[in-house]
């Protein structure tokens, strides 16, 4: 379709006066956190700062025990991943390839426990964890985070497992492939794109959580993870939005960077399971 | 005979216990770290518990946390609050999310950077969406304010913690801006899986770019808006961050939906028979409304 130039202006001058207000809250995050703290507390605010101080992530690297946080979330985030993809996967190639009894009822069960209310599951949670000396330990959120990754990503997996013919498996097991085998050798191989977005995915979930690290991890300083530390920060009586700006972006960061790989998957992530 | 008679994976019948062993773990987990707290949980709802303690005997049955929680005003409120939420968060996650879809679903330069930036919100976490907005809408220093003033929209400073409306909006602004991204996806996602001849028959016709969006658009995207709508609804529903942070669930209960006030009862004053009670009217809510999501979903998205 040919447009004039006339509605080729309208149509760009929507589109980034669209994305500027829609992003403006990041970028003004980022010009918070290089202002200097005196600089905030000045009317009209500067929409970009005099003197930009690029060094305030080097110092409140060092200041605030930032790294601590954000490895305490990478942990969480790895094993959480990790519990997850093992039994998804199994699970999800089991959905996908076989007929089990009670498999499509599973799958439907697995589907509902997407929508569950983790201030339900919290309670309940709390009970079990503190029975078996787990609050406190990041332990008890990498399995809580595993409630909200493994629906997530048996379905992502069933789905992706679902676009792979099954000539490949027959192939293998022609050439004297097991079963097992040929699920080892041939598919999960075949599927590494699928998995990696699958797993970054979990990521994603695992990192965003806040209400299972402020119920477990409150009174255990050493396990915060950088969201919990994050809003710690926000509760000082006075806040220094610049810092906060600064760690904020930190813990950010990684996300981001992910959504930037992951955004051709993005879809199938989000509607993961929305199918039948 | 090969090992492919054995188990043909192309059969449709295809009944072997391999496919049980591979589901036995996630059964096995899910069981443990999903079914049995719900279990647990029900059953702490119809009981007169302050803490949860599994080691010690289970207390008579009860119904008296229903009996308190439906004659209890906060009770009540929390439903409103939430309705109110779901309603006016989801009404402007769609008008925003569409709208931006259909508007980076042209083709143009730049079109691919556009994309990513229109759903850029969607990989902040909420908690840091919570400090970006916590900031903007501050009541002495916050650029709201400013920009309103500078607009004559307002003569002095808004207060937006301490007031119940005002905070009230606040969130929902946050909501609306973590919670758009995904119908923008969800739609651009939908809008390519409609066939470009539809369009082309349409213009031989002489349909208007408006009468396109009507009869073609808007209908063709209609199974997708659907699963989207209860989706969109649902993480309104169950979000605790967002408000938690922001608002803790005030001014004056402003904010407390169901959500916050499960957490509240249950670790805030550790009535956690009580607060199961609210938790298990939430769940069946969510129940309810993701069959009925999974009964209308189209086969393929």
């Amino acid at each position: 379709m040919k447009r004039s130039s006339r509605d080729s202006i309208i149509l760009y001058a929507t589109v980034v006066l669209t994305c500027a207000v829609l992003v403006f809250p990041i970028y003004w995050l980022v010009i918070t956190a290089l202002s200097e703290p005196d600089q905030l507390r000045q009317l009209p605010p500067k929409f970009w700062p005099d003197h930009p101080r690029w060094g305030v992530f080097g110092q409140i690297l060092a200041e605030r025990p930032i790294l601590l946080w954000l490895g305490n979330s990478a942990l969480a985030a790895i094993g959480a991943v990790t519990l997850s993809m093992v039994v998804s996967v199994l699970a999800g190639y089991s959905l996908s390839r076989f007929k089990v009894r009670g498999g499509p009822s599973l799958g439907l069960f697995i589907l509902t426990a997407k929508m569950l209310p983790a201030t339900l599951l919290v309670i309940p949670l709390f009970g079990i964890f503190r029975q078996l000396e787990l609050i406190g330990s990041l332990w008890s959120i990498i399995l809580a985070h595993a409630t909200l990754i493994i629906p997530f990503t048996t379905w992502m997996l069933k789905g992706y497992f679902d676009t792979i013919p099954r000539e490949l498996e027959q192939a293998a097991m022609v050439d004297g492939c097991s079963p097992l085998g040929a699920m080892f050798r041939v598919i999960l191989p075949v599927s590494a794109p699928g998995l990696a977005a699958t797993a970054l995915y979990g990521f994603v979930l695992s990192w965003s959580d806040y209400a299972y690290a402020r119920t477990f991890l409150t009174n255990a300083q050493g396990n915060w993870t950088a969201n919990l530390g994050i809003t710690t920060m926000k509760g000082e009586y006075v806040s220094n939005w610049s810092d906060i700006s600064a760690a904020s972006i930190l813990v950010a960061l990684p996300i981001l960077l992910i959504y930037l790989f992951l955004e051709r998957y993005l879809v199938g992530g989000l509607t993961a399971g929305a199918e039948k | 005979m090969s090992r492919s008679a054995f188990l043909d994976l192309a059969r449709p019948s295809r009944r072997h216990w391999l496919g049980y062993l591979l589901l036995a773990p996630a059964v096995l987990l899910i069981g443990l770290i999903i079914v049995y707290p719900v279990f647990v949980s029900v059953d702490l709802s119809f009981q007169n518990v302050n803490i949860a303690r599994l080691d010690q005997p289970r207390r008579p049955f009860t119904t008296l946390n229903y009996e308190r929680l439906f004659a209890s005003e906060d009770f009540w409120n929390a439903c409103w609050v939430t309705f109110k939420l779901v309603t006016i968060v989801s009404f402007f996650c769609f008008l925003l999310g569409l709208s931006t879809a259909l508007l980076v679903n042209n083709r143009f330069k730049g079109q691919a950077l556009a994309r990513l930036l229109v759903a850029l919100p969607w990989a902040v976490p909420e908690v840091i969406a919570v400090v970006i907005f916590a900031w903007m809408f501050d009541s002495s220093f916050g650029l709201m304010n400013w920009v309103f003033i500078k607009l004559g929209l307002v003569d002095t400073t808004i207060n937006w913690f301490s007031s119940p409306p005002a905070s009230f909006a606040v969130v929902c602004v946050v909501m609306v801006w973590k919670g758009y991204p995904f119908v923008s996806i969800m739609m651009l996602a939908g809008l390519q899986s409609i066939p470009e001849d539809f369009y082309n028959a349409a213009r031989v016709d002489g349909a208007s770019a408006w009468q396109r969006l009507i009869n073609i658009t808007i209908p063709s995207l209609m199974p997708v808006l659907g699963v989207t709508l209860v989706l969109v609804m649902l993480w309104v529903f169950r979000d605790f961050s967002i408000i938690y942070v922001l608002t803790g669930g005030g001014p004056l209960k402003a904010t407390q939906s169901l959500s916050i006030m499960t957490y509240e009862q249950a670790f805030g004053f550790f009535k956690m028979g009580y607060a199961s009670a609210i938790g298990v009217i939430t769940l069946i809510v969510c129940v309810i409304a993701s069959r009925l999501m999974i009964s209308r979903a189209p086969d393929n998205i």
